[in-house]
């Protein structure tokens, strides 16, 4: 009961910095204001608390079975979130980042956060480490899309003329680019080292190669989104905008891909 | 008395302005000349569109030497300069200041230099002598109380209001605009082609935000080098500016030129794939110096006059809207201000009471001592705190409400009251004891 009411909490506020970074976009200001940043702060630490509080009462790693899995990416992203806020030109990225987190929360809300009651051939703390490294390289791949959805917007803004609302409360194009780098450098080594430390657990205990599992379909396709996020972005004159719109669209891929998976491959069970 | 005179952009052009304008020297000559006559204090603040004189005078004292000052200055006939001069007196004149610091009277609604100005102006009078033997100073107790509120009045507007938010001049859009793309212009390479007042403005804001600045010059070589010198920027030739453009981030153009100098052509020789990281470049000159057409080439952000007016107009604006906010903090300060300087004409008339009171616990206690011999010394010690503290909380609330009272306005009438109540009319000027 706890945990669940801590989660909504969360989720609560988590809302309400949203909505203050909304107000401040239609105000027309420059900077959402200090309240926000006080508002992501206790959210996250609620958030913290229900996952410790999870973790205490059925002394498990939230990070096997969906609902879990999905609270544990949410307070990721959220932490991600209140480390780049520490920059306070970097803060309009909550405008993006801030509807995934409470998305994620409310999804898991419904799916009930409880243990998934599946017992694991790949467990302690190598199955953490592997699960933490994952949701790494996800969390670096929404805070590069973050930053590329405003990097495109403001490019718009800028080449327009059009110097209204989100001109004035989206960052600089400099910014959103090295913040956007920042997420695919980081992702990108967590996610693989998350694959190769997969695979060689399957090749050690299995003995086989297992690719055809959604997890590592999925794990693949997300690598080589990165891979190209990466590419393009690394020469070229119009390098950044060229970054920016391969996170965007290779995020959409990496969740279309799940829901594809979902349906296609496993006929609408849960994986993860 | 608080007394403020002066000109600024509302009352005077700017050919009257700039023969009121002192430098330092100039200005600790005035303060030394003004202390010398009846004020007793003065602050000299002198700005490109404002000079005026912050005078501390004693009653009845005329301000007529400052005026004369001023005049003699700029090198005009006294008549002469009262037809721009504007005066202010006591609470008006606290009002002004405070309105000054915190943009509200500029011409640049919410522009940032007057805080630094007002506070310079406030240091050179307080660090100059006025010119005495003994080093007498120009800066006594009202001016300095008056000089520091304000400044602190400057410091919360800005920090509470958003009037001083958003660029309100073309080369500061300029810039904003490149910030908006760069973030911080720390060590970018910025040209500026031309050396006229637009091209000095743009280049100045540049490099106050730390790029690096070439002056290009298009045919006044001479000018441009000049300014180039004066700002300590660097200085090519037109004929290099396409070899120039490979590096540089911010190109701003301010010629003359009556037709487009930077064309689709010409920077598609110097970069043939297009800029290999974003490009700004800003044209402020009219006839237009950029063919529309460099606009279409990637990576690559053009901006007109027009574009620049829209960023400016529309923060203007902006900053309009928060002129009520700004002014109710000015109301405010100024309420606070005055209840203060209110209070110092009741100060004698309290420490008269205080004194009065003062003495006659003493004689008495002095009587009752003579009778209380018996007393040991601890229980005369008691009796005597005893009558102090009586003293102190029958005087605290005449003491309080002549202070509300002076705050108010209404200090003549109370001060009168308190005189006749407690027969404070005999007493002789200092407060140090009964005329007899």
């Amino acid at each position: 009961m706890m945990i669940m009411v801590l989660h909504a909490a969360a989720l609560l506020l988590y809302a309400t910095a949203a909505g203050i970074q909304v107000l401040s976009l239609a105000q027309g200001q420059r900077l959402a204001p200090r309240a926000g940043d006080v508002v992501l702060l206790a959210a996250v630490a609620l958030h913290a608390a229900g996952l410790a509080t999870f973790v205490a009462t059925y002394q498990e790693l939230p990070l096997v079975g969906l609902a879990p899995s999905l609270s544990a990416l949410a307070l990721l992203i959220g932490l991600s979130l209140l480390a780049t806020t520490i920059l306070r030109e970097n803060r309009p990225v909550g405008l993006v980042l801030l509807p995934i987190v409470s998305g994620l929360l409310l999804l898991a809300l419904l799916l009930r956060i409880r243990p998934a009651g599946r017992v694991l051939a790949f467990r302690g703390w190598w199955l953490a480490f592997h699960v933490v490294l994952g949701f790494i390289g996800y969390v670096g791949l929404a805070v590069a899309f973050a930053a590329g959805l405003l990097y495109l917007l403001q490019f718009r803004e800028l080449k327009g003329k059009r110097f209204g609302r989100l001109f004035r409360f989206f960052p600089s194009l400099a910014t959103l680019d090295r913040l956007g780098r920042s997420g695919l450098q980081i992702g990108f080594p967590a996610l693989t080292l998350n694959l190769l430390l997969g695979w060689a657990w399957t090749i050690r205990f299995r003995h086989t190669f297992a690719f055809a599992t959604p997890q590592v379909i999925w794990g693949v396709i997300t690598w080589w989104i990165f891979l190209v996020a990466l590419l393009v972005g690394s020469r070229g004159g119009a390098r950044a905008r060229r970054s920016a719109l391969a996170s965007v669209i290779g995020f959409a891929l990496v969740v279309a891909a799940y829901v594809i998976l979902r349906i296609a491959i496993t006929g609408g069970r849960l994986f993860l | 008395m608080l007394k403020v005179i002066g000109l600024s952009h509302h009352t005077a052009p700017v050919e009257v302005r700039e023969r009121f304008v002192f430098d330092a020297a100039e200005g600790e000559r005035a303060l030394q000349a003004v202390t010398h006559g009846e004020a007793a204090e003065a602050v000299l603040l002198s700005t490109c569109n404002r000079t005026e004189l912050y005078l501390g005078l004693s009653e009845g004292a005329s301000p007529d030497s400052a005026v004369e000052v001023l005049a003699q200055h700029a090198r005009i006939s006294v008549e002469d300069a009262r037809a721009y001069l504007y005066t202010f007196e006591e609470r008006r004149g606290v009002e002004h200041l405070f309105r000054v610091v915190s943009s509200l009277d500029s011409m640049i609604l919410g522009e940032p230099q007057i805080q630094g100005q007002v506070k310079n102006a406030y240091e050179r009078a307080v660090s100059a002598g006025n010119g005495t033997p003994d080093g007498g100073r120009v800066v006594g107790p009202l001016l300095s109380r008056l000089f520091q509120h304000a400044l602190a009045v400057g410091g919360k507007v800005r920090s509470e209001t958003h009037l001083g938010t958003g660029a309100a001049s073309i080369p500061s859009a300029a810039v904003e605009l490149a910030r908006k793309i760069f973030g911080p212009l720390k060590g970018l390479n910025a040209l500026v082609l031309g050396a006229g007042e637009m091209s000095e403005l743009s280049l100045e804001c540049l490099l106050g935000e730390g790029a690096r600045g070439t002056v290009v010059a298009s045919r006044t070589e001479e000018r441009a080098r000049a300014l180039a010198r004066r700002l300590d920027a660097g200085y090519a030739r037109f004929e290099e500016f396409p070899r120039l453009l490979r590096d540089a981030n911010i190109v701003v153009s301010a010629t003359a030129a009556p037709h487009a100098i930077i064309t689709r052509e010409l920077v598609l020789r110097a970069l043939p794939n297009g800029p290999g990281h974003p490009l700004l470049v800003v044209d402020i000159a009219l006839p237009r110096d950029v063919e529309p057409e460099v606009g279409d080439i990637p990576n690559l952000f053009v901006y007109d006059i027009d574009d620049l007016r829209q960023i400016v107009d529309d923060n203007v604006e902006r900053r309009q809207k928060e002129i009520p906010r700004a002014e109710r903090i000015v109301e405010s300060a100024v309420e606070d201000f005055w209840a203060w300087h209110s209070s110092r004409d009741v100060v004698p008339l309290i420490r008269q009471l205080r004194g009065r009171g003062e003495q006659l616990r003493a004689a008495e206690l002095e009587r009752a001592m003579r009778r209380l011999k018996h007393l040991a010394p601890e229980d005369q010690a008691a009796v005597e705190a005893l009558t102090r503290q009586l003293l102190n909380k029958m005087l605290h609330a005449p003491t309080t409400r002549l202070r509300e009272a002076a705050a108010s306005g209404d200090a003549l009438d109370v001060a009168d009251a308190a005189r006749y109540l407690f027969k404070l009319d005999m007493e002789d000027p200092q407060g140090k004891g009964r005329v007899e």
